[in-house]
């Protein structure tokens, strides 16, 4: 087995709960050089030998990458290691140095649009997942201090808001929330919308 | 009464159907067989070391039998069982999986109720009932068996085709600031996240702001 | 999600345990033919522990489940293999989550939960080990159930 040279430069990715691992091939001329991933949780480390458990997605692939996330399902540290197979030859294991826990991901600001339809103020949030909660932020331009805030779990479509004063302007912005993690990203930019009507008319 | 011989086929796909927690056991007849098989029932409650006979489920050639009443405490888990009966020849016993009531069922869209001013809309939703034996007994809304239970709203303008959802936890939203002599369309569902169920959305029921004064 | 648990306040979520177990319930109940044994229900509903006694209990069985009960779970069903391993390594984090409250004194052990939990030790043990733990997988929901009762 130790003719097959293993897998390096392995490294895991980690964007909003999504978890990659990615590792450089191993070129054989005019072979096929094929890997299988396994992964290892806290619980099998500390309650079961020591075990691993194959990625049956990322067995005897041609990638270099495998998506673990769904695997990678519990906020403890996991440890996880690719080797190369070509025919019955098995390189050795390479595992991740140190441990990856989820709570590692990094968060990106949802992609938001707010929308003032007549008196109403609406906010488009792209879905990103089961995971994932979004904190809205919103308030009358020049009124930074009296910020409303809404917190929202299914963003299928356009979520209502607020009502808004006639004429008046309105800025949003928002943030993810990851209850798994107990971490939120940083904020979206805000976006001011403003509504319909005059204001002369609503003071008169 | 001479000793049946077991050789029918079984009856097939036997399961709960549940809405609400009304737990019906349905089955499909035993692959060939024509008219004339009759069927009894027989549940358990998971962990009680006895099967239960249902006498009003017994030599009946109808397939479905209501066991509302003996799995409405959704604390337990239960089973239930079907053999079917032809000319002296029976099949097996043949089991539900085990059936869940609280995560195996599936709920009512809520009712919706609307009234408008000349600007706003005002909606009521009620969540339905839990299954009961008789109208005299009390109700249970599934809003006490579940309650993580919120109400998604959806709102839909008639002139401009727009569509706004609400998502809410108390049963009322009023939606302020409408156009007047408008048609607005509600409907809405009801969604519980653990365990996850999620009812379909209701009809949507349209009503129109009153002309402006 | 906030539990309370007597007097310990938690927040943890269920949701992934819930959705792990969801996706492999059928086929870990195919596996456990007997019927008339529960390990966690009978003769002793959960849903009977009053309130103070409620996270001791939950720490208990957690402790159980992480203790003897999935190491035992091995199937030749990768499938399975891995969603048992999510639900354990969940258990870990709740647990984790569990023992804060051990240590803020707020998880004090009664006579009832005391009880109970031998109770459920002793229908555990009342069976082979790999029967028992199957069981014992198979009977998550009615875990599940009961602590979701506490949010």
């Amino acid at each position: 087995d130790a003719l097959l040279p293993a897998p390096q430069s392995i490294s895991i990715l980690s964007t909003n709960m999504k978890h990659f691992l990615t590792w450089s091939p191993v070129i054989i001329q005019g072979a096929t050089v094929r890997y299988s991933v396994e992964f290892q949780g806290e619980y099998e480390r500390e309650y079961a030998n020591g075990s691993w458990i194959p990625i049956s997605e990322c067995s005897l692939t041609t990638a270099t990458v495998c998506n673990i996330t769904e695997d990678i399902s519990a906020t403890v540290a996991y440890k996880l290691r690719v080797r190369a197979e070509l025919g019955a030859t098995r390189s050795q294991w390479s595992t991740t140095k140190g441990f990856f826990n989820r709570a590692m991901t990094s968060l990106t600001p949802p992609l938001l649009r707010a929308v003032a339809d007549g008196h109403h103020l609406l906010v488009e949030l792209a879905d990103m997942g089961p995971s994932f909660q979004f904190r809205v932020l919103y308030w009358k331009k020049g009124q930074e201090s009296r910020v409303q805030q809404k917190v929202l779990k299914e963003v299928s479509s356009v979520v209502h808001l607020d009502t808004m004063e006639a004429g008046a302007e309105y800025c949003v912005k928002a943030q993810t929330h990851v209850e798994a993690i107990n971490r939120s990203s940083s904020f979206s930019p805000t976006q001011c919308v403003r509504a319909q009507g005059d204001t002369s008319v609503w003071l008169v | 009464s001479g000793e049946l011989y077991c050789s029918l086929p079984n009856p097939r796909n036997v399961r709960f159907e549940s809405i609400n927690m009304k737990n019906v056991l349905h089955w499909s007849a035993p692959e060939g067989t024509g008219d004339g098989v009759l069927y009894k029932v027989k549940y358990a409650i998971y962990g009680v070391g006895k099967w239960i006979r249902k006498p009003e489920c017994r030599n009946i050639n109808r397939t479905w039998c209501d066991l509302s009443s003996e799995t409405s405490d959704y604390e337990e888990q239960y089973y239930a069982s079907v053999k079917a009966f032809l000319n002296r020849t029976c099949s097996d016993w043949v089991e539900t999986p085990r059936f869940n009531p609280l995560t195996d069922t599936k709920i009512d869209p809520p009712m919706v109720s609307v009234s408008s001013t000349d600007r706003s809309i005002s909606i009521i939703l009620t969540a339905p009932e839990k299954w009961k034996r008789s109208p005299e007994e009390e109700s249970l809304s599934l809003l006490q068996v579940y309650p993580g239970l919120q109400y998604n709203v959806s709102v839909l303008n008639k002139k401009t085709k727009k569509r706004w959802f609400f998502s809410i936890s108390n049963n009322t939203l009023v939606v302020p600031w409408l156009e007047p002599g408008t048609a607005y369309c509600v409907s809405a569902q009801i969604h519980v996240s653990t365990p996850l169920l999620d009812s379909g959305f209701s009809k949507e029921y349209c009503i129109t702001t009153l002309k402006d004064k | 999600k906030i539990f309370h648990l007597g007097a310990c306040r938690v927040s943890m979520s269920m949701t992934e345990i819930r959705a792990g177990f969801t996706a492999i319930k059928a086929k870990i109940q195919s596996r456990d033919p007997v019927r008339t044994l529960s390990i966690l229900s009978h003769p002793h509903s959960l849903h009977k522990v009053k309130s103070s006694d409620r996270c001791c209990m939950a720490h208990q069985l957690f402790t159980f489940y992480v203790d003897k009960v999935f190491k035992h779970c091995r199937t030749e069903d990768s499938f399975v293999n891995r969603k048992i391993s999510s639900i354990a390594n969940s258990f870990l984090s709740a647990r984790r989550k569990l023992r804060q409250c051990h240590e803020q004194n707020n998880c004090v052990c009664g006579e009832e939960s005391t009880e109970k939990f031998k109770q459920i030790l002793a229908n555990y043990e009342g069976l082979n080990v790999t029967s028992a733990a199957m069981k014992s997988l198979g009977e998550l929901d009615i875990l599940l159930d009961w602590m979701e009762k506490s949010r």
